[in-house]
């Protein structure tokens, strides 16, 4: 079995998932057996704006251990994570790295909140 | 393993918009915009090109899908979302089904496919469908700019009815645009646009320093970008969104 350690940087307790890669997909959002994947179909919630399509960082993650485990990225992923905040050497989009290592030992930090890349003045939102 | 039929209702970590739908546009038979008015008078700060994330109360299970904002962000009222229907898309299918007076929420706006602040060197805008939704507040925005570079629009659409905003585009053309409309069966359409696009901007000259916003559905906009990037253009010049 496959084995994600989650970290949240909000102080939310870790967790620990198991599971098959082989069972993937487990939910609907982002490309089968990826981080996003796994998370959402174990009612871990992490915000993907685009709906897991590659095409927001909201789903940033920073991977701690394991990255090797992980799919290569693509350009596209690369050109999206150039604009995330708090870019570090193994930052990766959830909703594109995808463990398919039954045998995989991922740790992966949620940062405390993903800010908007590019904004422009003051969102007034209902409070 | 958690349950799969028990669904991730994700809790809102972000300040969640209530907006009523003010108003429709039906461009087409099957691509429709609403105009969403926030409640209680709030705005959306937003730059031209990104979209927001609509919540979608379905039957199993609240989903949450990005809709590219239509309108300029110096339209305060309302914002436009414009979308068309898909086989098999329970989010469109939703929103098609709302009145107007109907409420949705969302959050927003996101995405980096934005234009922040205008190039100084010629941009060159391609986008196919309803993928002209975030070109078109990029291109309000560089039009209404005092001094701004040359404009040109390679827009494509399996026919006529199918390329949005035509009036408006009209007068874009009349303002310097350089527009060029292209017509092609859904499975020649990116097919076609990469002939355009070799054609114009890579073989025609040795001009590298334009840049290039190029959004559509699917790995067509890949092999754009390939194509431009491949050809010379800075990777940071082209621009590109892929839904």
């Amino acid at each position: 079995m496959a084995k994600i350690r989650v970290i949240f940087e909000s102080g939310e307790p870790e967790r620990i998932i198991e599971f098959d890669p082989a069972d993937a997909p487990f939910h609907h959002d982002g490309e089968p057996g990826s981080i996003l994947d796994v998370l959402l179909g174990n009612r871990i919630h992490l915000e993907h704006a685009c709906g897991g399509n590659c095409a927001c960082t909201t789903c940033h993650v920073i991977v701690k251990s394991g990255f090797n485990k992980l799919s290569e990225s693509s350009e596209q992923e690369e050109d999206l994570l150039d604009k995330a905040p708090g870019l570090t050497p193994t930052s990766r989009l959830a909703c594109q790295a995808v463990i398919d290592d039954p045998d995989a030992e991922i740790v992966v930090v949620i940062p405390r909140y993903t800010i908007n890349q590019i904004s422009e003045g003051g969102a007034k939102p209902e409070p | 393993m958690a349950d799969p039929e028990t669904p991730a209702t994700p809790p809102p970590r972000r300040p969640l918009y209530r907006a009523r739908i003010d108003r429709m546009r039906d461009h087409n038979a099957d691509t429709r915009s609403l105009f969403l008015r926030i409640i209680d008078g709030g705005q959306l700060a937003f730059v031209p090109g990104q979209f927001i994330s609509i919540s979608l109360p379905l039957e199993h299970e609240t989903r949450v899908r990005p809709y590219t904002i239509a309108s300029s962000p110096e339209q305060t009222d309302t914002i436009e979302v414009c979308f068309n229907q898909v086989p098999g898309g329970e989010g469109v299918r939703y929103l098609f089904e709302r009145k107007v007076g109907d409420e949705l929420q969302f959050t927003g706006p996101f995405g980096a496919f934005a234009m922040d602040r205008s190039p100084e060197h010629e941009c060159v805008f391609i986008a196919e469908g309803t993928a002209i939704a975030p070109i078109r507040p990029m291109i309000r925005r560089m039009l209404a700019s005092g001094a701004r570079p040359a404009l040109s629009l390679l827009y494509a659409a399996p026919d006529s009815n199918h390329l949005l905003y035509r009036d408006e585009i009209a007068q874009w053309s009349a303002a310097g645009v350089n527009f060029a409309p292209l017509l092609a069966p859904p499975a020649k359409l990116y097919d076609r646009l990469a002939a355009e696009t070799q054609r114009r901007w890579v073989d025609a000259d040795s001009d590298r320093s334009r840049h290039f916003y190029v959004c559509g559905v699917g790995k067509g906009v890949l092999r754009l970008r390939d194509l431009l990037r491949g050809a010379g253009y800075e990777r940071r010049a082209v621009h590109y969104e892929q839904w």
